[in-house]
């Protein structure tokens, strides 16, 4: 593990104990210039990332985790059939305001359908979604327009909220500043890389503000920095009271969620 | 010399000597940790050095900024404040009325 990596452990271990978000990344940033200057072998000079996140948490303490809000999403007893395949079989969720709630399970098990479900955008056979509030959907891919800047993405999604171009135009900007992304450039979506259009899908599923976010693993084609960056967005999104939920086949997340729901077979059912 | 004794010691007085430190201006931590070194207390790791440096600042005895040095990386500076130099004063001579007497007591011991 060089420095970089520690450093990355570091940062994720703090964010894992609620350290204040500012407060974390000050921190981070100082072990980081000890080292420019000091050079030497992380392990030696602050320990296991672990453990000085730990010893940190004693120093500076945490910020308790907002009390979760009210119910935004109640799904319900959710049933899906596709011709004699059951994909999805009595699954429920129930996420509040101020939540993050994790989607797993194998490849095929109806995580992507079970999200789709919840916005709208299938029916199920058996269940009840109901949602209080904007909802946000971010799909696992299109959802962007090959032919326009993402400036004119911000500009449309703008439109529909009756923003102006400008405000909605600087909105966007700042949105996509937040997962580390610079939108500002004349390269129409088409020849945006994957995960550069993938972090337009999100900074378009932020903008209006949404009360329940939904996203389907939306770090594809990310970077480390990226996905650190996007999990980051994520915490201040939950801590500003959003209701998110995330559809995810990556595990070593879990611990930053609040709600995961299962749907291997024989593990459906949400639990906190 | 025993490590872990030397680090029980440090844990007790390393905040005094942060304050200390600071007591004629502003300081960073790897600047800390080169003048504890150089003065003869040993090489202070930052994982012993910047907990205690959070310490002092969340109950207010230093105060802290980000600044760019004048060619070199932006560092965290820290500066005593009224409190940081009360505590030091009390506790320096706390620590002093502690030592004399140990000094003492140990210098019989070992001359002897």
């Amino acid at each position: 593990m060089n420095a970089d990596e520690w450093l990355r452990v570091f940062a994720a271990e703090l964010h894992q104990r609620r350290v204040a978000a500012d407060a974390a990344r000050h921190v981070v940033a100082e072990a980081a210039t000890h080292l420019r200057e000091g050079g030497g072998d992380p392990w030696l000079v602050f320990g296991p990332p672990q453990a000085y996140a730990a010893t940190i948490v004693e120093s500076i303490g945490t910020v308790p985790g907002p009390r979760p809000g009210p119910v935004r999403l109640d799904a319900r007893g959710i049933t899906k059939r596709y011709g004699r395949r059951t994909v999805l079989r009595d699954a429920a969720l129930t996420v509040r305001a101020g939540q993050i709630a994790a989607v797993v399970g194998a490849n095929g098990c109806g995580k992507s359908t079970f999200l789709r479900i919840c916005a709208g955008l299938v029916s199920p056979d058996a269940g009840e979604v109901t949602v209080s509030g904007r909802l946000g959907f971010c799909p696992q891919q299109g959802g962007t327009a090959d032919f326009l800047l993402p400036d004119e993405h911000f500009v449309l999604v703008g439109a529909g909220q009756g923003v102006a171009r400008e405000p909605a135009r600087r909105a966007g900007r700042a949105a996509a500043r937040q997962l580390g992304w610079d939108a500002q450039g004349d390269v129409l979506a088409r020849h945006l890389s994957g995960g550069t259009r993938q972090k337009l899908n999100l900074t378009m599923s932020t903008l209006a503000e949404p009360d329940v976010l939904l996203l389907d693993e939306p770090y594809q084609g990310f970077d480390q920095g990226s996905y650190v960056n996007l999990w980051d967005q994520l915490i201040r999104l939950r801590d500003a009271g959003r209701a998110i939920v995330v559809v995810t086949h990556l595990l070593n997340q879990l611990d930053r969620v609040d709600v995961v729901l299962d749907l291997t077979p024989a593990h459906q059912g949400g639990h906190s | 010399m025993d490590a872990d004794r030397r680090g029980q010691w440090l844990r007790g007085v390393l905040d005094l000597c942060v304050l200390a430190l600071l007591r004629d201006g502003e300081s960073y931590g790897y600047e800390l940790a080169q003048a504890l070194d150089v003065a003869g207390v040993g090489p202070i790791q930052g994982g012993t050095l910047y907990p205690v440096l959070l310490r002092l600042q969340r109950t207010g005895l230093v105060t802290a900024q980000w600044r760019e040095g004048g060619s070199g990386p932006a560092r965290k500076y820290y500066q005593l404040t009224d409190d940081g130099r009360a505590a030091l004063h009390h506790g320096g001579t706390a620590w002093l009325a502690f030592v004399a007497p140990v000094t003492d007591i140990v210098t019989k011991g070992v001359d002897g």
